[in-house]
């Protein structure tokens, strides 16, 4: 143990470390705060942490551990501990209070997002480490490793700037104020006409459809006339516009449309990491899997 | 097309399948070919008429998707077979096959019409249909890993190791695919591409379970046993995600991916 090179098993150890030390910072400071890293914090955080990969990269040959994070042992282990806690919380019910305590609100507890840290720093560094001498045949490689690191920190840092909102919609009177996740009245910008709200029926009479008509009138006061539906939402200045709900009572004669308001201003950096990654799987199954061994019997 | 003629278009593609295995083991490479073919386009056909009369794809319930699980591992059988002509291969994924026919004749599920809007999107077919591809690939990988560890333990199995390898890479490409295609269906449906609800935390465990096998492969290429061990567990986790889910106290109340069996 901790004689160079290091396997596997020093990358345990360090997972070890990093989940105690999780723990420590749970107990000092409470669980993750995700809303704290809204803009600006988030991008300078995230500068800061390409800084640091960048450093970690320069300096691999004075700190063996960072020459040591972009090979095979601490790819396993970072997985497989990353796996395992992921497991946990498979298998525990996940909920925003209450249930296990710490392990049932598993997305901020401290030792699962480091242990994630963990992983996504050690693909990053195995990505700089490909592109030193760069070929093309190491595409495969930098799609697969640069796709999943691009996707999950974009979706990560870009979190708290994710704006979620829920807007009740009566008919025959605008609506230009919604409700946050945490039921602040916020005020998108767009405002909400509600012209009909329909939902069709099959024969056993489970719903086929619902939709709403609505027009939309912006800030610059344009208007924009539309049909929401689910798996159909509407894009006016920013905002993607989804059908969430109605009066259940009520059906089809419901006197409110509900509708979700989402703007996403880091989705474009999350889809660039997810078309990587499927133009990496791609790679996978063309160019990555070894070639057959060709036999001399069959059996 | 009724369901009440399954019983049919299986037995018929079943007995193609049978033809297929046999002269598989006679070393007939053509008839091999036309038989397996012949079962798959059979059992296709079957398929396409439920598409048909049903007016949607048939990938809602638990029975349905067994159905495009009975499909593809004969799919998968003789794409392994014109690769490294294995002789059981067929016979394997024939019986594999008739297991799930027979899960089906006995508890098919419903079959209405209905389709609830969640599911009414353009990326319900390619994201279900490439998931169960992927798991009949990983399902042999699996009966691969099985073979390794259980009967060939004395012997190395370089081979054997290298058919596996090939299967979990072609099997993760797709798992990868399938779970994309569902976060961008997710994003158009819910609002957000991931939002670890109980099937996508599984979907998540069990990608990275096939990763760490491909990780520890390419490092410890020698530890077979332990790489055969990550592809067990991996394929329970797999299970898990694809059924298990509905009985799992975590997931009970808790996910929206539940769509009535």
């Amino acid at each position: 143990m901790w004689t160079k090179p290091w396997k596997t098993s020093e990358g345990f150890l360090i997972a070890g470390g990093l989940f105690v030390f999780g723990i420590a910072l749970q107990i000092a400071v409470g669980p993750v705060r995700w809303s704290l890293l809204a803009a600006p914090a988030n991008y300078i955080a995230l500068l800061l942490l390409l800084c640091a990969i960048a450093l970690m990269y320069i300096l691999r040959k004075k700190v063996y551990l960072f020459e040591w994070m972009m090979h095979g042992g601490a790819a396993v282990s970072s997985i497989a501990c990353a796996l395992g806690i992921t497991m946990v919380m498979g298998l525990l019910p996940q909920m925003r209070e209450g249930g296990v305590p710490w392990l049932s609100q598993m997305l901020s507890f401290w030792p699962f997002v480091l242990l994630w840290m963990w992983m996504m720093l050690i693909a990053a560094l195995a990505t700089l480490n490909h592109m030193r001498h760069f070929k093309w045949s190491q595409i495969p490689f930098l799609l697969n490793h640069l796709g999943v690191v691009v996707a999950v920190a974009a979706a990560t840092f870009g979190n708290a700037d994710m704006q979620k909102l829920k807007m009740r919609v009566y008919y025959d009177s605008p609506q230009w104020i919604a409700l946050s996740e945490d039921d602040k009245a916020v005020e998108p910008g767009i405002g909400i006409e509600l012209n009909d709200f329909t939902i069709d029926y099959y024969e056993d009479m489970s719903p086929k459809r619902f939709a709403s008509e609505i027009t939309v009138n912006t800030a610059d006061g344009q208007k924009v006339i539309g049909t929401v539906e689910v798996n159909n939402p509407l894009k006016v200045s920013g905002w993607k516009i989804y059908q969430y709900g109605y009066d259940k009572g009520l059906g089809s004669e419901s006197p409110y449309s509900i509708f979700m308001l989402v703007k996403d201003p880091w989705l474009p950096a999350v889809y660039t990491g997810i078309f990587m990654m499927l133009a990496g799987a791609l790679c996978l199954m063309l160019f990555m899997a070894p070639k057959p061994i060709k036999e001399e019997e069959e059996f | 097309m009724s369901w009440g003629l399954f019983i049919w278009f299986a037995a018929a593609a079943v007995i193609c399948w049978s033809l297929g295995a046999y002269f598989a083991w006679k070393g007939q490479g053509a008839r091999v070919y036309l038989f397996t073919f012949l079962g798959l386009a059979v059992f296709f056909a079957f398929i396409l008429g439920m598409w048909i009369s049903l007016e949607r794809p048939p990938l809602r319930t638990m029975g349905e998707t067994r159905l495009w699980y009975s499909f593809f591992l004969p799919l998968a059988g003789i794409i392994v077979y014109s690769r490294w002509r294995y002789k059981w291969i067929l016979s394997f994924s024939t019986v594999l096959s008739l297991v799930f026919i027979w899960v089906n004749l006995f508890k098919p599920g419903i079959h209405s019409k209905a389709l609830m809007p969640a599911l009414q999107s353009p990326w319900f077919a390619p994201h279900v249909i490439v998931y169960m591809f992927s798991y009949a690939l990983l399902g042999a990988a699996t009966f691969m890993a099985g073979y390794i560890l259980f009967f060939r333990k004395d012997k190395t199995a370089a081979k054997e190791l290298n058919i596996t390898d090939n299967l979990v890479y072609v099997g993760l490409a797709f798992l990868t695919i399938g779970m994309l295609f569902g976060a961008l269906w997710a994003k158009a449906a819910w609002g957000h591409y991931w939002a670890w609800d109980p099937k996508e935390t599984w979907a998540a465990i069990t990608w990275l379970c096939y990763l760490l096998y491909l990780h520890y492969r390419k490092t410890s290429p020698g530890k077979w046993t332990e790489a055969c061990l990550i592809l067990l567990v991996a394929f329970v986790c797999l299970q898990i995600c694809w059924w298990g889910i509905n009985y799992l106290p975590s997931a009970k109340g808790f996910s929206i991916h539940t769509y009535g069996n």
